[in-house]
Formats: C-alpha cells, sequence, structure tokens
C-alpha cells in the first residue's frame, strides 16, 4: 500500500506522534478510571506500538537505503535516531513497569503518571531525530518538563522538593545557555539546521568563525549540562537521590540516552565545521577535558558513597565520560558505539534500580550499602541479578557492559585520543572497585540486623530482570546482530 | 570443533554441579566433566582441533580456537592437574562441596579458553572471566583474612589485565590489521614502528607481569595463598591460572618483536630478581603456603628470564617450565592440604619426623618436591635448563643471577624436606590413605614423563617459538607504507 506524499512524509515521526496521542487518552482516561491496571497495559501499549512503527521505519530506511526524513529534514530517520529511538523506546517500556510494579506504596497512584512518562519519552524520540537546533530544543523543553514534574514527586519530602526545585532551575539555565549560542550560531552561519550550518561553514567565503565556535561553546555547555558532564553535574547526585527510585531510574536511562543522541549529532555537526586549524581543535579539546574530567569525578564520587542511590547517580556520571569518549570520537564508528553503550546501560541499569526497589522500604528509603549485606543468602536470585548488573557494569566480559566499552575505547583509540582513553581505562579500575563493594556487601557479609521488607517480585519487576539480564548476557556474548543493524542503516547526510 | 567442546563442556559439567540436588552425583559428575575435557583435549588433532566463526564483524573478532598448538599442550596438562585435584577437593571440602568443585570446573573451562583462544579479543574474554572462579573459591571458602587478599588480588588483577586490554584495543587499528585473529594480527602487527610497539607491548607486559607475577606485582599472590582454603586445591586452580609466561610466549612476544627486544633488558632484569627474591624469602618463612607461593614466585622469574631472552630455546624452556610447574607446584599444595588433614595447622614448626609413621607419603613428597628444585630427571628439569641455557646465550649476566636462585632453591627444598619429614618425630601420623594415593598417582606419572621424555611437549613449544623466532631474527621491517603515508600529509 503507498501512502499519500504528505502522510508518507509524516512517517518518520509516527513513533513519537504515537506516544503523544496514547499521553493524552491515558490522561483524559485517568480522570474517569477508578482501576490503574487499564491505563497502565495503554501506555505500555502505546510504547508497544511506538516500538513497532519505529521498527518498521528502521527496516524500510535499510531497504531503502536512504535516511528517512519529515518535515523538510527537521526530523531524522536516519542511523543515530533509529538506534536511540529503540533504546529510549526499551527504557521507557521497563521503566513503565517498574513504576507500576512500586506505584502504590510510593504514593504514585496518580493518572498522571504515566502520560507524563510517555510524554518525556515523545520528547526524547525528537530530541534524538532532530535535524536542526530548534527541533532539538524543543524536544529537549518537551522530555525536560514532564521529568521536572517526575522529579518533584514525593509529597511532603524535602529531598523530593530539593530535586525537583534543583532540576527545574539548573535545567532551564542549561536551556537558557543552550538557547544563546544556538542564536549564536545562527547569527553566524544563517541556518538553524545541522546540514546547512556545516555547509555555510565549510564555505570558502565564511568568515564568521570566532562566533561559530563561541555558539559552538554555549550550544555544547548547554547539552553536556543535560548530560551530566563534570563539572555541569553537581545537580544529577541530588535529583537522582530525591526523586522516587522508579523516576531515577527513567532519568538515568531515557533521559541520558536522549541527551547523548542531541550531543552526537551536535558535536558530529561543529567538531567539524571549523576546519582543521587550531580554532577547530577548540572544540574537541574543550569536549575531550570535560570527558576526563567526568571519568574522574564520576568514578571517584562513586566510590566516596554510602548509599546505593547515590553510588549509582555517580555512576552514570562515569558512564557518561565513556559515552562522551565515543561522541569525541565521532564518525559512524564513534556513533555506533554511544548508541551500543547506552542500550547495554539501560538494560543493565534498570536490573540494578529493579532489585533496589525490591528491597527499599516502603517510604523509598533505606538504600544504604549495608541492606545489602548477605543478600547472597536472604535473596540469592535477587543477588544474582544484583551481581550480574554490577559485574556489566564494571566492564566484566561476557556482559553487554564489556563490548561497550571495548567499542568505545576502540572508537576512540583510532580516532587518535589515546590520552583520553589511558584515563578512562586507568578510571575503569576504580570503577571496579565501586561496584566489587556492592558483590562483596552482597555476599560476602553476614546479613546485618536489620529487616528487608518481605516484598514479593511482581510480574512487572519480574519482567524487567528477564529482560535486563537476559539482554545484558546476550548482548554481551552476541552483539553482532545489533551492531549490523546499527551499521547498515543509512548514515544522515552530514556524515560524509 | 572439539576445541570449542573442550571449553564448554567444563563450563556445562560447572552450571550442573551448581544446580544438582543430590549430593551422590557431584563427585562423579565433576570426575566425568574433567576426564571427559582431557579425552576431548587427546583427540583434538589436525582439523578436529580448529574452530574458526566469526563472532562480532564490526570488531574483526573471532570465535577462533586451537588445540593443536603450545596452549593445547597446556589445557591439556591443565585438565590433567584439575582430576586429583576434583578428588581431593570433593573429600576434603566439607562446605557446599558442589559448588567449589563447579568454581573448579568453571576455572578449567576458562582456562581452555584463554590456552585455546586464537583470537585477543576472545582471549581477553577468557583472561578476565576466569578471574571470576579465583575470586569465588577465595570468597567462599577462604580463611578469616580473605577480604583484604581479594581485594588486594581484585585491583592487582584489574589493573594488570585493563592496562592490557588499551594494548588489545590499541593493536588492530594501529597496526591496521584486519581483525583481531592471531595470523591476521601477525601480518600487521610487527610492522609497527618500534616505538609504538614498545608502548603497546608495555601494556601488554603489565598484565601478564601481574599474572605471572613477577616482582613488584607479586604481593597479592603471597596473600591469596595463605588464605585459600586448607585442602590446597583452590591454590591448584590459581596455579594453573598463572598464564602470564604463556600470554607473553603465545601474543606478546610473536606480534611485536621490536617492543619485546626494547622491552627484553627491563624484562630480563625484573625476571632475574624475582627469581633470587622468591627463592631468598621463601627461607625466612615458616608457613607452608607462603614458602610454596615463594617458591614458585621463584620459578615465575626463570620463566621470565627464559621469555625475555628471546631466544628459541629460551622461551621453549619456559614454556616447559610453566607446564612442569603446573604439576609440580599443584601437586605440593596438594600435600600441604594432606599435612594440614594431619596436623591442622601449616606452621612448619608443628611437623617433623614425619617419616618414620608416614614413609609413602614422605617418598612420594619428595619426589614432587625434587621434581619443583630441578632434579634433572623429574619434570622441571628440561624446562629450566632450557629457559638458563636461552639466557646464557642472550643475557649472561641475568642468567648467572638467575641461577644462584636455582641454587637457593635447590636449599630450600632440602630443608623444607627435614623440617617437614625427617628428624625427630613429635608424634605419629597416619600414612597415605586410597585418597591420597588415588590424587598422588596422576601428579607422579606426569612428574615423571615430563622429566624422562620431554620431547613430546618441547617439540610443540619450540614449533611455536620459532614463528617468533623468525619475525625476531628478520632484518628490521620497511617502513609501512600507510605509516609513511601518514606522516606526508
Amino acid at each position: 500500500m503507498t501512502l499519500p506524499p504528505v502522510i508518507g512524509d509524516l512517517m518518520p515521526l509516527a513513533p513519537a506522534a504515537v506516544l503523544v496521542v496514547v499521553a493524552a487518552t491515558a490522561l483524559l482516561a485517568g480522570v474517569f478510571a477508578r482501576d490503574r491496571a487499564p491505563l497502565v497495559a495503554l501506555a505500555l501499549l502505546g510504547v508497544a506500538a511506538a516500538l513497532v512503527l519505529a521498527f518498521d521505519q528502521w527496516s524500510r530506511a535499510i531497504a531503502a537505503g536512504t535516511a528517512g526524513a519529515a518535515l523538510g529534514g527537521a526530523y531524522l530517520g536516519d542511523a543515530i535516531g533509529h538506534a536511540f529511538t529503540f533504546v529510549i523506546l526499551l527504557g521507557t517500556g521497563l521503566a513503565i513497569l517498574l513504576a507500576d510494579a512500586h506505584r502504590e506504596r510510593l504514593g504514585m497512584d496518580h493518572p498522571e503518571l504515566h502520560p507524563l512518562l510517555l510524554l518525556s519519552a515523545a520528547g526524547a524520540l525528537v530530541l534524538v531525530s532532530a535535524g536542526d537546533l530548534v527541533t532539538l530544543l524543543l524536544g529537549l523543553e518537551i522530555m525536560s518538563l514532564a521529568v521536572y514534574v517526575l522529579a518533584a514527586w514525593r509529597e511532603r519530602s524535602r529531598s523530593g522538593e530539593e530535586a525537583g526545585m534543583k532540576y527545574f532551575l539548573l535545567g532551564a539555565f542549561a536551556s537558557a545557555v543552550f538557547v544563546y549560542g544556538m542564536a549564536l550560531v545562527y547569527g553566524a552561519t544563517g541556518r538553524f539546521d545541522f546540514a546547512g550550518v556545516a555547509a555555510a561553514a565549510a564555505d570558502p567565503s565564511f568568515a564568521a568563525h570566532g562566533v561559530l565556535l563561541l555558539g559552538g561553546v554555549f550550544v555544547l555547555v548547554g547539552l553536556t549540562f543535560k548530560a551530566a558532564f563534570a563539572p555541569f553535574h553537581q545537580w544529577l547526585p541530588d535529583v537522582y537521590s530525591g526523586s522516587p527510585t522508579p523516576i531515577t531510574a527513567f532519568m538515568s536511562v531515557v533521559v541520558k540516552a536522549a541527551a547523548f543522541g542531541a550531543l552526537v549529532r551536535v558535536a558530529g555537526t561543529l567538531f567539524g565545521a571549523l576546519g582543521p586549524g587550531a580554532l577547530g581543535e577548540v572544540l574537541p579539546g574543550m569536549f575531550g577535558v570535560l570527558v576526563g574530567a567526568t571519568l574522574v569525578v564520576g568514578n571517584f564520587g562513586a566510590l566516596l558513597q554510602s548509599g546505593v542511590k547515590r553510588m549509582l547517580a555517580y555512576s552514570a556520571i562515569a558512564h557518561a565520560g565513556y559515552v562522551g569518549l565515543a561522541v569525541l570520537a565521532g564518525g559512524a564508528d564513534g556513533a555506533a558505539a554511544a548508541a551500543f553503550y547506552l542500550l547495554a546501560y539501560t538494560l543493565t541499569t534498570l536490573v540494578a534500580f529493579a532489585v533496589l526497589l525490591s528491597i527499599m522500604d516502603d517510604d523509598d528509603r533505606g538504600d544504604r550499602l549495608e541492606r545489602l549485606e548477605g543478600l547472597g543468602r536472604r535473596r540469592p536470585w535477587l543477588a544474582a541479578a544484583l551481581a550480574v548488573s554490577m559485574l556489566s557494569l564494571a566492564g566484566f566480559p561476557p556482559f553487554a557492559g564489556f563490548i561497550g566499552k571495548l567499542m568505545v575505547f576502540q572508537a576512540a583509540i583510532a580516532a587518535g585520543h589515546t590520552a583520553l582513553a589511558v584515563v578512562g581505562i586507568a578510571t575503569a579500575v576504580v570503577a571496579v572497585a565501586v561496584y566489587a563493594r556492592v558483590v562483596v556487601a552482597m555476599f560476602l557479609r553476614d546479613p546485618a540486623g536489620h529487616a528487608l521488607p518481605q516484598r514479593r517480585v511482581g510480574r512487572g519487576t519480574l519482567a524487567v530482570l528477564a529482560v535486563g539480564v537476559v539482554g545484558t548476557i546476550a548482548l554481551g556474548l552476541f552483539p553482532g546482530g545489533w551492531l549490523d543493524l546499527v551499521a547498515r542503516t543509512p548514515w544522515w547526510a552530514l556524515g560524509s | 570443533m572439539i576445541a570449542a567442546l573442550m571449553v564448554l563442556l567444563p563450563a556445562a559439567v560447572a552450571v550442573a554441579l551448581a544446580l544438582a540436588p543430590r549430593p551422590a552425583v557431584h563427585r562423579p559428575l565433576a570426575v566425568l566433566g574433567v576426564v571427559g575435557t582431557l579425552a576431548l583435549g587427546l583427540l583434538a588433532t589436525g582439523d578436529a582441533a580448529r574452530i574458526e566463526v566469526p563472532w562480532i564483524p564490526a570488531l574483526g573478532t573471532w570465535i577462533a580456537l586451537d588445540a593443536g598448538g603450545a596452549g593445547g599442550v597446556l589445557a591439556r596438562i591443565a585438565a590433567f592437574v584439575l582430576l586429583p585435584t576434583v578428588l581431593w577437593a570433593g573429600a576434603r571440602v566439607q562446605e557446599r562441596p558442589h559448588l567449589f568443585l563447579a568454581w573448579l570446573l568453571a576455572t578449567l573451562a576458562g582456562l581452555g579458553g584463554i590456552f585455546l583462544a586464537r583470537d585477543l579479543v576472545l582471549f581477553y574474554v577468557f583472561w578476565e572471566l576466569t578471574l571470576i572462579p579465583g575470586l569465588a573459591l577465595l570468597a567462599g571458602w577462604g580463611l578469616t583474612h580473605r577480604r583484604t587478599a581479594m581485594l588486594k588480588y581484585l585491583l592487582y588483577a584489574v589493573a594488570g589485565s585493563f592496562a592490557m586490554l588499551l594494548s588489545v584495543l590499541a593493536i588492530r587499528p594501529l597496526a591496521g590489521a584486519e581483525g583481531y585473529r592471531f595470523d591476521q594480527l601477525l601480518a600487521a602487527a610487527p610492522l609497527l614502528d618500534p616505538l609504538t610497539q614498545a608502548w603497546i607491548f608495555a601494556g601488554f607486559a603489565f598484565g601478564f607481569a601481574v599474572k605471572l607475577p613477577i616482582f613488584p606485582l607479586h604481593a597479592w599472590l603471597i596473600d591469596v595463598a595463605e588464605q585459600n582454603h586448607a585442602s590446597g586445591a583452590a591454590d591448584v586452580a590459581g596455579t594453573l591460572y598463572k598464564v602470564g609466561g604463556f600470554g607473553l610466549f603465545a601474543w606478546a612476544i610473536p606480534l611485536l618483536p621490536a617492543g619485546a627486544t626494547a622491552l627484553a633488558p627491563a624484562g630480563l632484569a625484573l625476571g632475574a630478581f624475582t627469581a633470587v627474591y622468591g627463592a631468598l624469602i621463601a627461607t625466612r618463612h615458616t608457613h607452608l603456603k607462603r614458602i610454596l607461593a615463594y617458591a614458585s614466585l621463584s620459578h615465575m622469574g626463570i620463566v621470565a628470564v627464559g621469555l625475555f631472552s628471546l631466544h628459541l630455546a629460551g622461551k621453549t624452556g619456559s614454556m616447559a617450565l610453566l607446564a612442569a610447574q603446573m604439576v609440580t607446584t599443584g601437586g605440593l599444595f596438594l600435600v600441604s592440604g594432606m599435612l594440614h588433614d594431619r596436623r591442622a595447622t601449616f606452621d612448619l614448626d608443628a611437623f617433623g619426623g614425619l617419616a618414620k609413621s608416614a614413609p609413602a607419603l614422605a617418598a612420594a613428597t619428595l619426589v614432587v618436591l625434587f621434581a619443583s628444585i630441578g632434579v634433572p630427571g623429574l619434570a622441571n628439569f628440561p624446562g629450566e635448563f632450557l629457559a638458563l641455557l636461552g639466557a646464557f646465550q642472550a643475557a649472561p649476566a641475568a642468567a648467572v643471577v638467575a641461577v644462584l636462585a636455582v641454587i637457593a632453591a635447590g636449599a630450600l627444598g632440602v630443608n623444607l624436606f627435614q623440617r617437614l619429614f625427617q628428624g625427630e618425630g613429635k608424634e605419629r601420623t597416619r600414612d597415605v590413605s586410597p585418597l591420597e594415593v588415588a590424587v598422588f598417582a596422576p601428579i607422579l606419572a606426569l612428574t615423571l614423563w615430563f622429566g624422562l621424555a620431554p620431547a613430546t611437549n618441547l617439540t610443540v613449544f619450540e614449533r611455536e617459538a620459532a614463528v617468533a623466532a623468525e619475525v625476531v631474527a628478520a632484518p628490521a621491517p620497511a617502513p609501512d607504507p600507510r605509516l609513511v603515508q601518514g606522516g606526508a600529509r
């Protein structure tokens, strides 16, 4: 069946559109529905439908051999867009399952929970598919607004309020910096679209190098703020530990993946735009310094934490550093490495949060490391799942995290960033100590005196654990399928 | 195909052991797993010994295993040594014995992967994976201070393997090799310029030096040996996992000949020092397992000296010594378990005069101990001799120092035997039990076989050592055209 040209042109937008429609429907239905179960089913169905549509688009792009584009190139369906869309939708589906499993005890039993998650995911899809800076900003704001609300969900909780407020204020600040940079880039090149900016800068008559550089610095700072690169990371541990744990899980996988999808595109445009000279070295150089600082701050910061949630927050910063290495490496290899790393990170991290949610107190507190002591004896299967997650995060084979590190470092070394790769490897040793603490607590220490909540592992949590653990192992042993899929997807026009 | 089964069979048996409900099946199952692996190893010849399928095409890695070379020999020996170990552990480990056996089988699977892998990434994967069984054995069955020992081991090992990972990652893109398979790397990596080779080699060497281990990266070994389960079975697994020498022999030296040449002086010096240091420190201790750990450290120093001589005989001898010490050091650790069984301590002062009441135990131990100190006609001698011979050709000074270590080790061995078995007996003890006879039998058989008919293994080792020797001996390679182009641009 051939579609009329206008609608056919809009097909790349379909996954995001489905999420918005389902979110609106769920919001309306939530006003009238007494039972929440159908709403959860509706939300999951929406994510599933978006996944099917996204896959359809993806296979069409591969079959056609050209990247999909809608709205005159403002919305792209290329390798970056498709790969990151899949990661985001997967993370969203699993996060909804997690939130649902614990919604009653966490006081999250309100009709707007799922619509907010879906809206945020829709924004994330726009963010990673944006073909110009304006669309990118739109996606960023759609995604962030919903998450600001979600982060502040904890009622009558100081840390919850702090989390929401901090996230909102700093997020708005980052957006402002980004918009300022955007304006400067437009001022220098007269274009918002990435391909146009690159083309304008490459023109021999282009003279506004200084303005473009300044704009690039601001745009990068805005995005690295969102992606929590050091030294712009300070908000993240407070926000992560203050938010309800399922929301923390959502933020650490979906929001992070989306921010990196955008970074890959922006870096791909700007790093090469200023030519090979000294001026062209400034942006990659600056980004490289941020990556190095992030690796050090994230890994050493994680080592100092006594709460597992905060430890995971610093670990999120550290992993941002590794993905940053891939972004810095650039090109198709770098983007593929970043997407793979984030896919692995999504599966692995959700397992950690699912286990954590199963053993924390009813009021969403009690994430101290001591609580994990003796878990290997008390809840052996949960402990085993968490051990798989920790080993993968630490980069042990045969888990997905190892292949992710392999690809990231390989891309970085091939692109000539050997010194940063050395920093990455050196800090990875610290990371092993971080994750080993968890494993040691679970299997080597006797059960502490305190009681663990006798909570059954429900169907939703079980599904998250199963998908996460099986995915982590399968991706570690046979990453070829996914990598091949990404490699066969047409690259965006700018990459050539 | 058989090569893949040599990894998969023990892995499957390990899983089965962990899940098997009935205690009665545990020991037979474990023995069956080891014997099956050994049988597969003996069957693996010619084309059946190889497997080669693409793994991750995007990274150029392969599932490539080959049981026909030096690695195949070591994998078979590892399985052979694990046989008495499994028998002994099954009887001596009281707490969750099936899990202990499962980890031993997992070690065997990992070792199979390390020794047989012909793809560098696959090699690294198994290298890293095999760390986990060792840590688990220490964590689950170690003594009081195991946590410190574990942390030390983990950090040393991880620091080493990550340095190595960096080299693994760098070697293919920098050399412009098609993939990570050994032959693909061998076609490109030796052409790299000497400075790059030296850096990459340094990363490998650091990782391998931790595992060998040689001074100053050896501290973990002593603690781990002291804190492991008193049966000594976990130490055998640890002894088999000392694969640093193999890594240098099979990967780093052939792939990076110029890098090896550049760093050989440092390797020779550290190796020779380690050999003497280990032997001398061993004489100052009274804890039996610490003594054994230092003595094996001394052997590793000689292995390093032989390898870094970059001489055909030296490298061949080092591999033979590595293979022999798997048997003899492994056997001595099992003996330490038997002695602990009798006196519930590792303190030498508690022993003495055992030969009177346990003459068979004394005789069997004497053979293994003498083999370990390099008495001709027994397992360690051919390897030690060749390693030192090679060293004398390349670096006489280092060789002289290493020979001092052999003399010190001889004194140590004789002294150890005297303190354990001779002199006035404090109290009577029982002689070997049927189980102990079964444990000794394969160890003694291999000890004698390696000593009396060393040629079987030596030819295989020599054939592989020759590959690298040719590359090293060849005149300096012409500059790589790609690099020249890159430089001009």
